[in-house]
């Protein structure tokens, strides 16, 4: 396991940097640059080229790509992550600052969506053709089919605009605000995105929970005499788990990535919204950095997923 | 919206329904204004100059024969677009300036004449299979229906185009001028370039025609032309001024150099909660006296709701000095201005004088003024702010001329003197001196606002933007910077400091993030959380219109759509 582990570790560096090199060209190939964005295309009219150049050459923009991108990867050795093009505060503090918000956010939308996925789903298996398993069936094709937005504007207009029970968006009304005092403003994002993915589990652990009810293995246990709920617990769920686990585990990049469409809709203060406006105005040290730590974080759930996997079904073995 | 939708298609069906009628050989059906047969007003130009009597096919650009641009303008029903596409809020523009005293009336008016359009391409011997290139970069819907509809009034005419968004360098591509002003050719490809302008004073709108003009990329220089908008810009006098620009409006409507099409207004929102004690609203995208001090809000907490809060730092005021509201509180500016923009009393200048010959003006600022850190605010500041606006990329046309008037400016700039020589300092006054008049001076100053030199003389005036100030600034207006929390909320506190005190009883003014769009402020509105707001956007002012407990205020801005024309010789784009 510890060899399986090292050496999946260090194939990671060679992955990273070309990834990080795609990135980079990404945002080159995209038209324009930072300072179309720091100056609004109507008052561009009044700027001279010498101006602007000299804008571009102040924000180093004018180096050639391939200098630009190992200064930056020099610089990312070095523990610098740099600074935003738009403000020039250290991405490292932007992160610092919009972190706490995403964390929040999506870990109770993945706890939220992996435990109730996870029981609706083995409820809707063992139920398997019951009006439960049709009623779970159905909410599951709902979250699935149903946009994020507009979920979250069905909620916002009923819930806020409507029923006044909660806030129409933002993460807190001032910032000396406890965890209790802020959550009204979670609870709405935290359920749509949520419900969203506890579709997308539940469906894993309904179809996952009916294949390994099937097999030889469970037939035996029963006939060992074993009660029903602890096959069905113990060596049904237990085996059932490693699709879904695989799901819950590449879903953990939100952490860093944020999401992006609910982040938006709520107003919500977090590394999705920064991550969209830093693509948007090609802050490329911004994006970069969330590229890759998220990027960073696909692999090592990859890892992860493996790893545990293999805990929860004997027949994996890792090396 | 499904209405404006179905009006748009309705346009869109019916002028289909016309081009077709007109390909089989029927008169197309036209409505009253269509009858018009020819510009109207005083100065109505039946012989066209230009390039009128030649060839649309033989001058390098068809768009060269003033008959051409012409036809253009006449083909467009800009009333129907405003009534559909706009639902009434906008106004059909007759020229660059909007309606009200700066504005000619008499200029020549290209009502909708589709069949006056078509005799004058004919008469221009236009060339049937050319397709005009126009450009936009707006990436709103509105635009893309403003883009198509056009299309569909000339295609009525027989007059083909192709339309394309702009992506990245959008200075390179729309205002890049050609190196001979008179023969060219173009440096740009287009034919025609949709955007706006969004003007501090007339001269923005008419100064880029200059055969001089750094961004003029589509006129080539006309005879007479460059001497009007010079004798615009040679006084400070505000009756000289307004016959000059209206000489300028009418060289431009004759010769048709560009094509405006319509006025944006600003709508400002207020709640019930909100008593704004009478104040007259305007311009809010630049900075007049609102009278905040005075505003009483009925919340117990004596807050008031707003957008407008960072999202990723506070923008520096160079390039918008009043766009948001909290550049408009947080700085105070050296004199004031009113609804309508023109410079009224002293704000930290006590008093403010300009010499006979309007080559210099003295400052006299207040006793005691303070920055909120409780740092002193002297002459030094003002001084400093002047030479970092000289210094700064990004800082406002009009501002930028005012500055580079100012004695000294471009040895300041070349490093060739170590400070700006135009600006002496003797205790408490400040005098700036000119080389020439600066017909905008006044307003600069009114607009402008002085920055703290104790917290910025280290920032790189290159990257000003991206200097940590701009996370919490400090400022001398009437509201301080409180709690921010990037992306999500402001809020600014009333400053006990500040010269005066008002009636009112804000005490805190929460603002939500928001960039220049706030896709948020509808939502935000009907939540009860919008106390006062602006925008330009129709949609959002139905929206708003329709909620009982807000209202919405309209203001004529100087904003102005418009079509430029590339008049220089180019190769057509689309073959």
């Amino acid at each position: 396991m510890a060899t399986y582990t090292l050496r999946k570790v260090l194939s990671l560096i060679p992955m990273m940097l070309f990834i990080s090199f795609l990135i980079y060209l990404g945002i080159e190939l995209m038209p324009g640059d930072a300072v179309d964005f720091l100056i609004p295309p109507d008052a561009l009219a009044t700027m001279s080229a010498e101006q602007l150049n000299a804008m571009r050459e102040s924000l180093g923009l004018n180096d050639p790509f391939l200098v630009r991108y190992f200064k930056w990867l020099g610089g990312l050795l070095q523990g610098e992550f740099g600074y935003s093009i738009q403000s020039g505060v250290p991405v490292a503090t932007l992160m610092k600052n919009h972190l706490p918000a995403t964390i929040e956010l999506t870990v109770t939308a993945l706890i939220f969506s992996s435990i109730f996925g996870v029981l609706f789903g083995v409820l809707s298996a063992l139920k398997k053709g019951s009006l439960i398993d049709q009623v779970f069936s159905l909410i599951g094709m709902v979250g699935v089919a149903v946009p994020q937005f507009l979920l979250g504007l069905i909620c916002i207009n009923a819930f806020a605009l409507h029923l006044n029970l909660l806030p129409a968006g933002g993460r807190m009304a001032s910032a000396g605000q406890s965890f209790v005092e802020r959550l009204p403003y979670l609870v709405m994002p935290a359920l749509v995105l949520g419900f969203s993915l506890t579709a997308g589990v539940m469906r894993y652990a309904r179809s996952s929970m009916l294949d390994s009810m099937g097999r030889d293995y469970m037939k035996t246990a029963r006939a060992k005499g074993i009660p029903e709920w602890r096959v069905n617990l113990l060596h049904g769920l237990r085996t059932a788990l490693t699709p879904v686990v695989v799901l819950i585990g590449f879903r953990l990049p939100m952490l860093i990535g944020g999401a992006v469409v609910i982040e938006e809709v709520f107003q919500w203060p977090g590394i999705g919204s920064l991550f969209v406006n830093a693509v948007r105005s090609q802050n490329t040290p911004l994006v970069m950095m969330i590229g890759f730590f998220s990027v960073l974080l696909v692999l090592i759930s990859s890892i992860m997923v493996d790893i545990v996997t293999a805990f929860l079904d004997p027949r994996i073995k890792l090396g | 919206m499904k209405v404006k939708k179905l009006l748009c298609l309705l346009l869109s069906a019916a002028m289909l329904a016309a081009a077709v009628a007109g390909c089989s050989g029927e008169k197309p059906a036209q409505d009253t204004a269509a009858n018009a047969p020819e510009a109207t007003g005083g100065g109505g130009s039946e012989e066209p100059g230009g390039n009128a009597g030649s060839d649309a096919q033989t001058a390098g650009t068809p768009l060269a024969d003033v008959r051409v641009r012409q036809a253009l303008a006449y083909a467009i029903d800009i009333d129907a677009i405003v009534e559909t596409l706009f639902d009434g809020k906008a106004e059909k523009a007759v020229s660059f300036t909007a309606p009200g005293d700066w504005l000619n009336t008499e200029i020549p008016v290209y009502e909708y004449n589709p069949e006056k359009a078509k005799e004058l391409l004919k008469e221009a011997n236009w060339p049937a299979d050319y397709t005009l290139d126009v450009v936009y970069y707006y990436d709103d819907q509105q635009t893309v229906d403003l883009m198509t509809i056009i299309g569909q009034y000339w295609q009525e005419v027989g007059v083909k185009a192709q339309f394309r968004k702009l992506e990245g360098d959008l200075a390179s591509q729309l205002w890049v001028p050609p190196a001979d002003m008179v023969n060219g050719p173009a440096a740009v490809k287009w034919d025609l370039a949709y955007a706006a302008v969004a003007a501090l004073s007339e001269s923005e709108f008419y100064n880029r025609f200059a055969s001089t003009a750094s961004n003029n990329s589509s006129v080539p220089r006309q005879d007479g032309l460059d001497e009007l908008i010079e004798r615009s810009n040679a006084t400070m006098d505000t009756d000289e001024q307004k016959a000059a620009f209206k000489d300028i409006q009418q060289f431009v409507a004759e010769n048709v150099l560009a094509m405006p099409l319509y006025h944006q207004v600003c709508f400002i929102y207020t709640s019930n909660d909100l008593d704004t004690a009478g104040s007259v609203f305007g311009n809010d995208q630049f900075s007049y006296e609102k009278n905040i001090l005075d505003w009483t809000i009925s919340r117990d907490d004596h807050t008031m709701y707003t957008n407008g809060g960072p999202q990723e730092f506070f923008w520096y005021p160079m390039v918008n000095p009043g766009y948001m509201i909290n550049t408009e509180l947080v700085f105070d500016k050296l004199i004031n201005a009113d609804s309508s923009l023109n410079p009224t009393d002293g704000m930290l200048a006590e008093s403010y004088t300009v010499s006979e010959d309007g080559l210099s003006i003295e400052f006299v600022l207040r006793d005691g003024l303070t920055w909120h850190d409780g740092e002193p605010l002297t002459a030094e500041d003002v001084k400093f702010t002047l030479e970092l606006m000289l210094k700064a990329p990004g800082t406002n046309a009009v501002a930028s001329e005012v500055m580079q008037a100012i004695t000294g400016a471009a040895d300041f700039i070349s490093g060739a003197a170590g400070d700006l020589a135009g600006v002496t300092i003797d205790g408490s006054k400040v005098t700036v001196s000119f080389d020439k008049v600066s017909a905008n001076a006044l307003l600069v100053f009114s607009q402008w606002p002085v920055l703290p030199k104790h917290c910025l003389e280290n920032a790189d005036p290159a990257a000003l933007q991206q200097d940590a100030f701009w996370q919490k600034p400090i400022g001398s207006g009437p509201f301080m910077v409180d709690e921010v929390v990037l992306n999500n909320y402001a809020t600014l506190k009333r400053w006990d400091g500040y010269y005066k005190q008002g009636t009112g009883n804000i005490e805190t003014i929460y603002m939500f993030a928001s960039g220049e769009n706030d896709s948020n402020l509808v939502v935000n509105a009907t939540a009860g959380k919008i106390d006062y707001a602006w925008s330009k956007s129709t949609d959002e002012a139905k929206a708003i219109e329709a909620l009982d407990f807000m209202s919405v205020n309209v203001a004529n801005i100087r904003y102005t759509r418009c079509f430029y024309i590339n008049q220089f010789p180019h190769e057509a784009n689309i073959k």
